[in-house]
């Protein structure tokens, strides 16, 4: 009898922690999407935190009144930066890692300690000098330098896929240069299938990795024409705070799709990148 | 009496960690001085092996292959030794004096004089040292490759014709080809700039010294001892480090154990639906950080719905608590911890429920016949195995957090505070060093203090790369 009070204890208590942190969780987004659909855009007309009346006004500015906001620009920017840069470090990403999962060359060991070192150097290091450079030269506002930077730094991430690529048995590629396939052709016809859940992942992170990003596009986008999402919400004040909300939620909710419908890769890769380190 | 454990366990390695430097040391220079020796020794077997066909390979890079009939090799080899040595005749000797200089024409408006662009000439005199150490390699292998070709011929063989070369990329060499355009990027987009700031660190560039205006100088350390000294950079160097070292450790603490909580949680038997109650911490996850970052500056911001009820709607605007202004340190760092937290426990939740799923279920039935009651099972299989499998993250957590820049520079950028040089003081390191060199282009200052975090984050990584020779027992759990 005792043990069954305790019980219904123990389970009372755990439901209420559940429901404390979807609260917590939940209450911060619910607030925005409620606000992106507030009829008033000052943050300050609000009543406490939810409107009092609704209206789909501020989608309607962010893509018609793009005088000073050109929200629609923006977003065209990201997405051409985050398709480009996506494809790119993909490949990039796979490539490394499958080649230094896979092969043992003189450079490897040398390679991996050097990926090492210079992931221990804060990033802003680089792009400082990036930054400093960019306007020497006057490349500065160019979306093609943002999409070459995050695909260039894409393989020094690669261990996370170096660690699937571990996992596969040798034993199937020795089958396979039996047959007489080279490299390439085994690259093609036996990781690529087999490495299909690991690629998703990688398309996936470096495709949100541009897609939120805020510091880079900060620092080399200076013209307000040719800046990101981010870099546009950014400038968003209090009294616009419905268009941001608006612009939010707009670009919040693909991603939050991808990942829902993803999360099991992503649980895969975290714990793969986890274990192997 | 787990954590005490491990608590015990960490102080020791780091205590074995600094009594091994010195023996570490030696053998890392007993290893140099064994491939240094090795090299050696890898000449003397040339010279010894190499007739007068291979020695003029020497003067002319492929002169040896040509002679041994790999025409198109040997041809290869010689362009690129012309390319060379008219780059360096013509550009290479200038961009190298300009990398020691860092140019020696001041400009002047008034005449119309366009002086050294010192920027530029750091850069080109890094590339130049690059393609000397590229020229280098290519040399040492065209020697290589006559050698052997001599020797397979000695053998009685004819050397690798230009076609078999040519088919060996996609089989022998096929690393180095796969990874040469990944390696070009790194290069080009990492390693070259890392290096030119390292420069950068002991140079008066920034602050009044501007390009191409003005010519940029080396001074040695003193940008170090800038922010060492009694200066105002300097107090606020001390400031900043103190709250650094103290945000990245109680943000790991608190995202590593309310993640690994809600994880256990939510892998409780009594709990139906695990997967919608997950749904609510992924959501969390997926938002991308700046949008949720900047909504919470609006909700905690004077005008925002936290104001509003403390002001009663406005109507007692005395209540209302600038929660993020420029005199509530306190109050801002609360709230930046409570934000970091709600951003990165989802992950570490993820994480451990990852690794809760790949315990070995026969691990608990053996408990059980053992008669262990739940509540041991759970302190000596379910803990000790996930603080085992999620040690490796917490350091990257650590790091993350040491230089978690975005929660600062949303929630309270652009904030100055009294007594600290251009930063707030919630700032971090990574903040000042943002402030420094993108706002205040200080890029001497910021460069030094780069080096500085890489010096922390590099020392903290080494502690764990040491001690992670305990991780190689992976089998325990397995």
């Amino acid at each position: 009898m005792k043990g069954k009070t305790k019980k219904i204890i123990d389970i009372l208590i755990t439901y209420c922690l559940l429901i404390v942190v979807a609260f917590v969780f939940l209450f911060p987004c619910l607030w925005l999407i409620l606000a992106s659909f507030s009829s008033t855009g000052n943050l300050y007309s609000i009543p406490g935190f939810f409107p009092e009346s609704y209206s789909f006004q501020s989608f309607i500015t962010l893509f018609t009144d793009t005088a000073m906001y050109n929200y629609p620009k923006w977003l065209l920017n990201t997405l051409i930066i985050a398709i480009c840069s996506c494809v790119f470090s993909t490949i990039l990403v796979i490539l490394t890692a499958y080649v230094i999962s896979r092969f043992e060359f003189k450079a490897r060991r040398p390679l991996m300690k050097g990926a090492l070192v210079l992931g221990m150097f804060p990033s802003f290091m680089s792009m400082t000098i990036i930054y400093i450079l960019m306007t020497q030269f006057q490349l500065i506002n160019n979306l093609f330098g943002l999409i070459a930077i995050y695909s260039c730094t894409a393989p020094m991430g690669y261990l996370v896929q170096k660690g699937f690529f571990d996992t596969i048995p040798t034993s199937i590629y020795e089958a396979a240069r039996i047959d007489g396939a080279n490299n390439v052709r085994v690259f093609r016809t036996i990781t690529l299938p087999l490495a299909k859940p690991m690629i998703v992942y990688t398309a996936l992170t470096s495709f949100t990795w541009p897609w939120s990003d805020f510091v880079l596009p900060k620092i080399l986008l200076k013209n307000r024409d040719n800046w990101t999402v981010a870099v546009g919400l950014m400038s968003l004040g209090e009294t616009e705070f419905a268009r941001f909300a608006a612009g939010a939620v707009f670009i919040a909710v693909p991603i939050v799709v991808l990942y829902f419908l993803l999360v099991k890769n992503m649980v895969s890769g975290l714990t793969s990148g986890a274990v192997k380190g | 009496m787990e954590s005490e454990r491990g608590g015990r366990k960490i102080v020791n390695s780091i205590g074995d960690y600094f009594r091994n430097i010195p023996a570490k040391t030696k053998s890392f220079f007993q290893k140099q001085w064994t491939k240094v020796k090795s090299f050696g020794a890898g000449i003397a077997d040339f010279f010894a092996q190499a007739d007068w066909k291979v020695l003029l390979s020497l003067l002319f890079c492929g002169a040896g292959n040509i002679a041994y009939g790999q025409y198109a090799k040997g041809i290869m080899f010689l362009l690129l030794e012309i390319l060379f040595i008219v780059f360096m005749a013509l550009l290479g000797g200038e961009y190298l004096v300009g990398l020691f200089t860092l140019g020696t024409k001041e400009s002047d408006p008034w005449s119309g004089v366009v002086g050294d662009n010192s920027v530029v000439l750091m850069l080109m005199g890094i590339l130049t040292v690059f393609i000397i150490i590229c020229f280098l390699l290519l040399y040492l292998s065209s020697l290589r490759s006559a050698l052997s070709a001599r020797l397979t011929k000695l053998k009685g063989q004819k050397p690798r014709t230009f076609i078999e070369d040519v088919a060996s990329l996609t089989g022998r060499k096929f690393p180095y080809v796969a990874l040469f355009v990944p390696l070009l990027g790194v290069m080009v987009f990492s390693v070259i700039p890392i290096v030119m700031m390292i420069l950068v660190a002991f140079t008066n560039f920034g602050g009044e010294i501007d390009v191409p205006t003005d010519l940029v100088d080396y001074v040695g350390f003193d940008n170090f001892a800038t922010i060492f000294g009694a200066t105002n950079i300097g107090t606020t160097f001390f400031k900043i480090f103190g709250w650094n070292i103290a945000w990245a450790f109680l943000s790991t603490f608190i995202n590593y154990f309310l993640g690994l909580g809600l994880a256990l949680l939510l892998s409780k038997k009594c709990v139906k639906g695990s997967a919608f109650w997950r749904a609510f911490p992924i959501l969390a996850y997926a938002i991308p950080g700046f949008i949720t970052l900047i909504a919470f500056k609006f909700m905690f911001s004077t005008m925002g719905p936290i104001n509003y009820y403390l002001s009663d709607a406005h109507m007692h605007d005395e209540n209302i608590v600038d929660f993020l202004g420029l005199d509530s340190t306190w109050w801002a760092r609360g709230i930046g911890l409570f934000v970091n937290t709600w951003l990165t426990v989802p992950t570490t939740m993820l994480l451990a429920t990852g690794i809760l799923s790949n315990i070995q279920k026969d691990l608990y039935e053996a408990a059980d016949i053992d008669g262990a009651s739940k509540r041991k099972q759970f302190f000596d299989i379910t803990l000790p195995y996930v603080i085992f499998a999620t040690t490796p993250t917490l350091i990257s957590q650590f790091i993350g957090n040491f230089n978690n820049f975005g929660t600062f520079y949303f929630l309270r950028g652009g904030i100055v505070s009294e007594g600290y040089f251009r930063a707030s003081d919630t700032d971090l390191l990574i903040n000042w060093l943002y402030n420094l060199s993108i706002s205040n282009d200080y890029y001497g200052i910021g460069a030094a203090i780069s080096l500085l975090i890489f010096i922390i984050t590099s020392a903290i990584s080494l502690l764990v790369y040491v001690r992670s020779g305990s991780y190689k027992k992976e089998d325990t759990y397995r």
